[in-house]
């Protein structure tokens, strides 16, 4: 045994590091201002910003022109997509790696069918497509409980469309788990889904976080699209706003604001979630 | 029923696709009785304890333990397990647990143990390594013949009515081989029936009832260890305690 090492001794003091990483924070973010600023000061040559009214409509933003959209519904469709997406995801990673060859294949049909068409051919698919010949009025009866239809078809859609790359990311991350773990665990006795659930998938979830991250980001910002079926989201919100009043160039900075307050905390929550799975990570294999 | 036989082999063969890995394999042991399997690699060693345990599929003979038809189409495998440990080379315990929960985690999920007593018990096997003051933690933290000894009492905390150990000493540094070994030896004294594939002849001599060495994908010779080191009759047998001895 080699005597215990303490790092507390060779780390520069706490203070230290918490001024520097306010340094780094402090000069990243001047710099984002500057160029900003530049770029909205060469700009306002030749237009004539007016952001005093452009931001009294930030209540439009936020709850939509109808009081039922904008931001909130935006959130809303994305934080049920998520959850629907990775579970549908995981359920299709799983079957694409499961001994039965008809579950593989139908998981590669799956994966190669959605992953590969435009998201917005998708989305007229689905709604002006499968839910005509579906839904029956205005809304949809699913086991008693009403859903106004143009949600229910567009997160279905965004669903569906980023579950295909979620169980792809799933997959590569369970692939990525060296097999002697799998078989140490049957060796236990355990059955195929506890091995998954308590030995395989934990390790699995830890790789794929940076890479799932980006999808769930994708998937916020895909959501925009669904304005096609005029479901009245933040992107149709900002649009309808500016036919209202010519404040194009501002309502679309306000909107781009919006989208970063949903994904730059995602991001962070990700790089949170990476660092807290980190402790006891590492064994090496022979 | 004392001298009950626990394993018995029958005619096994195995291919890797065209590679035919075991030849008719047939080996019975007894209750309490420890078998050493030696010889070169490739010769099936591992193949033939990954197919006990039935982390391999054979294609024609038969294997029972306690009983219990390994590769029959009725056997739950699950349940067969649970009378079986087997301890790896390459230790492979769950990097993301600690040591007590990679201990705990067998009895609680597939065998339903209360929390508190699979504890209790991981506990005591701890304290029987002397290890117990790493109970919280992580693999990576562990020397290697800690995590292959925790892989041994993770194995034994399901109550195994047979252990099965790969080379366990073959990925460790020199000065960690005996606190290992010196831990089976304790098991092999308690009666534990275990085959133990190895190049540690000193132990198999000491340990051993019996020691089978393979070629080939054969058992080629089988004996006590007295007969097998002193009259080995088959040549590759000869060659290979030459070699052996020499180092």
């Amino acid at each position: 045994m080699t005597p215990e090492l303490d790092l507390g001794t060779l780390r520069p003091p706490r203070e230290y590091r918490v001024f520097k990483l306010v340094l780094r924070v402090l000069v990243v973010a001047l710099m984002v201002m500057g160029l900003l600023s530049l770029m909205y000061w060469e700009l306002s040559q030749s237009y004539p910003f007016r952001w005093r009214p452009a931001l009294q409509r930030l209540d439009e933003f936020y709850h939509g022109l109808q009081g039922d959209g904008g931001f909130l519904l935006t959130l809303k469709i994305s934080g049920v997509a998520m959850i629907l997406g990775t579970i549908l995801g995981l359920l299709v990673a799983l079957a694409r790696l499961a001994p039965l060859a008809l579950l593989r294949d139908m998981g590669t049909l799956y994966v190669h069918s959605l992953r590969n068409i435009p998201f917005l051919v998708f989305i007229l698919f689905m709604y002006f497509g499968v839910a005509e010949v579906v839904q029956k009025g205005a809304s949809v009866n699913l086991f008693g409980w009403v859903i106004e239809g143009r949600f229910f078809w567009g997160v279905l859609a965004l669903s569906l469309f980023e579950a295909s790359f979620i169980s792809e990311i799933f997959r590569a991350g369970i692939q990525s788990i060296h097999p002697t773990q799998m078989e140490s665990a049957r060796s236990l006795g355990m059955n195929y889904f506890q091995a998954m659930r308590y030995v395989i998938l934990p390790q699995a979830f830890r790789v794929i976080i940076p890479p799932l991250t980006g999808e769930l980001i994708a998937l916020v910002k895909e959501s925009a699209l669904l304005m096609v079926i005029s479901l009245p989201e933040l992107t149709l919100t900002a649009k309808q706003l500016g036919s209202q009043t010519p404040l194009q160039f501002e309502f679309y900075t306000i909107l781009a604001a919006y989208y970063l307050a949903i994904t730059l905390p995602l991001a962070g929550l990700s790089y949170l979630l990476e660092r807290k799975l980190k402790i006891g990570a590492r064994e090496e294999l022979t | 029923m004392s001298q009950q036989n626990m394993i018995e082999v029958k005619d096994v063969h195995k291919w890797f696709g065209r590679l035919h890995v075991l030849r008719g394999v047939s080996l019975t042991i007894k209750e309490g009785e420890v078998v050493v399997v030696a010889g070169a690699s490739g010769s099936g060693k591992s193949t033939l304890l990954r197919c006990l345990n039935g982390l391999e599929r054979i294609q024609s003979g038969q294997i029972t333990v306690n009983g219990l038809p390994i590769h029959g189409s009725r056997t739950n495998l699950n349940k067969a397990r649970q009378q079986i440990g087997i301890v790896f080379q390459s230790y492979n315990l769950f990097p993301h647990m600690t040591v007590l929960r990679n201990i705990t985690i067998g009895p609680m999920k597939v065998k339903g143990m209360f929390s508190t007593r699979a504890k209790e018990r991981a506990m005591s096997l701890l304290q029987r390594i002397g290890i117990a003051d790493k109970a919280n933690a992580y693999p990576d933290q562990l020397s290697g013949g800690q995590r292959q000894r925790v892989a041994i009492v993770r194995a034994l905390a399901m109550e195994p009515k047979v252990m099965l150990f790969d080379e366990p000493t073959s990925a460790l540094d020199p000065e960690m081989i005996s606190e290992v070994l010196d831990l089976m030896r304790e098991l092999a004294k308690e009666k534990m029936t275990m085959i133990v594939v190895t190049h540690e002849m000193g132990f198999a001599r000491e340990v051993a009832d019996r020691i089978a060495f393979m070629a080939d994908g054969q058992i080629v010779e089988i004996a006590s260890p007295q007969e097998f080191f002193a009259h080995p009759k088959d040549e590759r047998t000869r060659r290979f305690i030459e070699k052996v001895l020499a180092v």
